[in-house]
């Protein structure tokens, strides 16, 4: 009787836990600012789209549709998976193609701004997934996986509560409330924060099957392959005692990644992870020309900045923003 | 019917819903598991995906692979039955398959994993009818392609025509004839090898001609007839 009574009360704490981890209310900044970043981040990824749009997303570009869809196809099957999908898959005028290319153009800005929130950041969200699948693969990169998973989980949750012009238009109409604490907030940001942990343990566990990343020589073949570098930082090689620093942040690298997803939930362990994820995605920006990865990233870990964090830090630019818009903090 | 707020006049502040459970949450219990069982739905199916692309088909403990006529082992063809397979992740894969693609979450995330390697380049030179060079080119080019995401999108495009096969290679000679108006093109795959710590201080360029191994090469003429590429594996230019 003791024991079952145990057991239990434990699995009546475990459900609590669960209950407050996922869904106790929080103030919708954090996603907030995720919303204005990731949303920068996505209108700034297919504007540059619009460089080569026909090349890219016309039917008979670098990826022409009907080999696209042979290599969408399995094996044993007749037809291409239906589960990928696009819209790009059925246009073929060119005029329609930049119609809806400035559609998602508007969709993305929109979503930055904050303005129809709740309705942008699903069309954000279904155009992000049709655009990237019409160029995977092809041209897709690490970048467009992250875009995609913000995208996906701002559209749970009141992304646009706060730093939008949604708040800014509710505050013209009179509407001084405050944002209200979000169950569907906290949702939204778990997930981000379950995800990322995810894709750090995987991309750790990769690395360290790598014979170099063992070997602690990564980081040296990543910064000096000339395609990516931004930096020229082939002088390190002249310094062996700068060479035994790049080792160290090889294995550093790998550690960190492989144990992201405990350390980070530890309130002392917290700042240091993070900041070790500004320091290796503001790496792969500044040397590897991959900012706008690199900053995706970043956008990500922001997901576990504490609300009273975020809003200490851009309530007061925001504050005056909604001053000058809307007459009213 | 709610009655119209007048222009200016504040709005009572919205009292916070009152909790429907005794936990204080908002959401109803009943709420509450259905999303609960929706989230490790959704959570099993963004792990499963990088679970099953790291793992491997592995040959039994001890397994003596069959020799040929000069003793060398014969490794057995990844359908052979001998290989095991991990039932685990890739049943789960398979399972949201369709779920993974739909939202996009069908990756490895093995960013520069396992290990860095050196990029590759597509080079090009059209012709047109009367032989005459039209355009000589190579992509990803910095002069060229600005802003940067916009290099690396072409950057991509060359890193990843090993995954699709030669016939990409084709497809991007064709439409380099389209976007140039030419009657032939010579395109060529190549790996840029990187430098060791040693080659830089032996002062050889990142850039240098020994750093350039072409792959293969593709002659393709505008009216779709093509020679088969010509696998150069190994030479160096």
């Amino acid at each position: 009787m003791g024991m079952f009574s145990n057991v239990r009360n434990h699995v009546a704490e475990l459900w609590q836990a669960w209950n407050r981890f996922w869904f106790m209310p929080t103030d919708p900044a954090t996603l907030s600012l995720i919303r204005l970043l990731a949303g920068a981040m996505l209108f700034y990824t297919h504007l540059v789209w619009s460089l080569d749009l026909q090349a890219f997303f016309g039917p008979d570009g670098w990826l022409p549709l009907d080999f696209l869809r042979r290599i969408h196809t399995l094996p044993d099957a007749e037809h291409p998976q239906w589960s990928v999908w696009s819209h790009f898959f059925w246009i073929e005028k060119p005029w329609i193609l930049w119609c809806t290319h400035i559609f998602a153009i508007l969709v993305f800005f929109c979503l930055m701004l904050g303005l129809f929130s709740r309705v942008t950041s699903v069309l954000a969200f279904l155009l992000a997934v049709s655009y990237i699948h019409r160029v995977s693969p092809g041209a897709f990169f690490g970048l467009d996986k992250i875009n995609c998973m913000l995208a996906m989980y701002l559209m749970l949750g009141p992304c646009g509560a706060r730093y939008s012009l949604d708040r800014i238009r509710r505050l013209r109409q009179g509407d001084t409330s405050p944002a209200q604490p979000s169950t569907s907030a906290n949702l939204a940001v778990r997930l981000i924060q379950l995800h990322l942990c995810i894709i750090y343990l995987f991309s750790g566990t990769a690395k360290m099957m790598g014979e170099n990343w063992q070997a602690g020589t990564a980081v040296w073949w990543s910064l000096t392959n000339a395609e990516y570098q931004s930096i020229d930082m082939t002088w390190l090689a002249n310094w062996p005692a700068l060479l035994v620093v790049l080792s160290l942040a090889s294995h550093v690298t790998v550690f960190w990644e492989v144990f992201y997803c405990c350390l980070v939930w530890n309130r002392f362990s917290r700042p240091l992870v993070l900041w070790m994820a500004v320091a290796v995605h503001g790496g792969i920006a500044l040397f590897m020309g991959m900012i706008t990865f690199g900053l995706a990233m970043i956008y990500a870990n922001l997901s576990f900045l504490k609300p009273a964090t975020v809003r200490r830090w851009v309530d007061p630019l925001a504050g005056h923003v909604s001053m000058m818009l809307a007459g009213s903090k | 019917m709610a009655k119209k707020r007048q222009e200016g006049e504040p709005s009572p502040v919205k009292p916070i819903k009152a909790s429907r459970s005794a936990s204080g949450l908002p959401w109803h219990p009943v709420w509450r598991w259905l999303v609960s069982l929706l989230v490790v739905l959704h959570l099993t199916a963004v792990f499963c995906a990088p679970w099953d692309l790291s793992t491997q088909a592995a040959l039994p403990p001890g397994y003596r692979p069959p020799t040929d006529a000069r003793g060398q082992p014969l490794i057995p063809s990844l359908n052979d039955p001998v290989w095991q397979q991990p039932k685990v992740p890739r049943a789960l894969r398979s399972f949201f398959r369709r779920y993974l693609n739909l939202v996009y979450i069908n990756h490895g995330y093995e960013f520069f994993a396992p290990d860095p390697a050196g990029s590759h380049l597509i080079r090009y030179l059209v012709w047109d009818s009367g032989g005459q060079e039209i355009v000589r080119g190579e992509f990803p080019d910095l002069e060229q392609q600005w802003p940067r995401l916009f290099y690396h999108r072409h950057l991509m495009l060359a890193a990843q025509t090993g995954d699709m096969g030669e016939e990409s290679g084709r497809r991007y000679a064709q439409h380099l004839l389209r976007a140039h108006g030419g009657k032939t093109i010579r395109l060529e795959w190549v790996h840029h090898k990187l430098l060791s710590p040693q080659d830089v201080r032996e002062k050889k360029p990142l850039d240098g001609e020994s750093t350039y191994v072409v792959l293969a090469t593709i002659q393709e003429t505008a009216s779709g007839g093509s020679e088969a590429p010509v696998s150069i594996l190994g030479e160096r230019r």
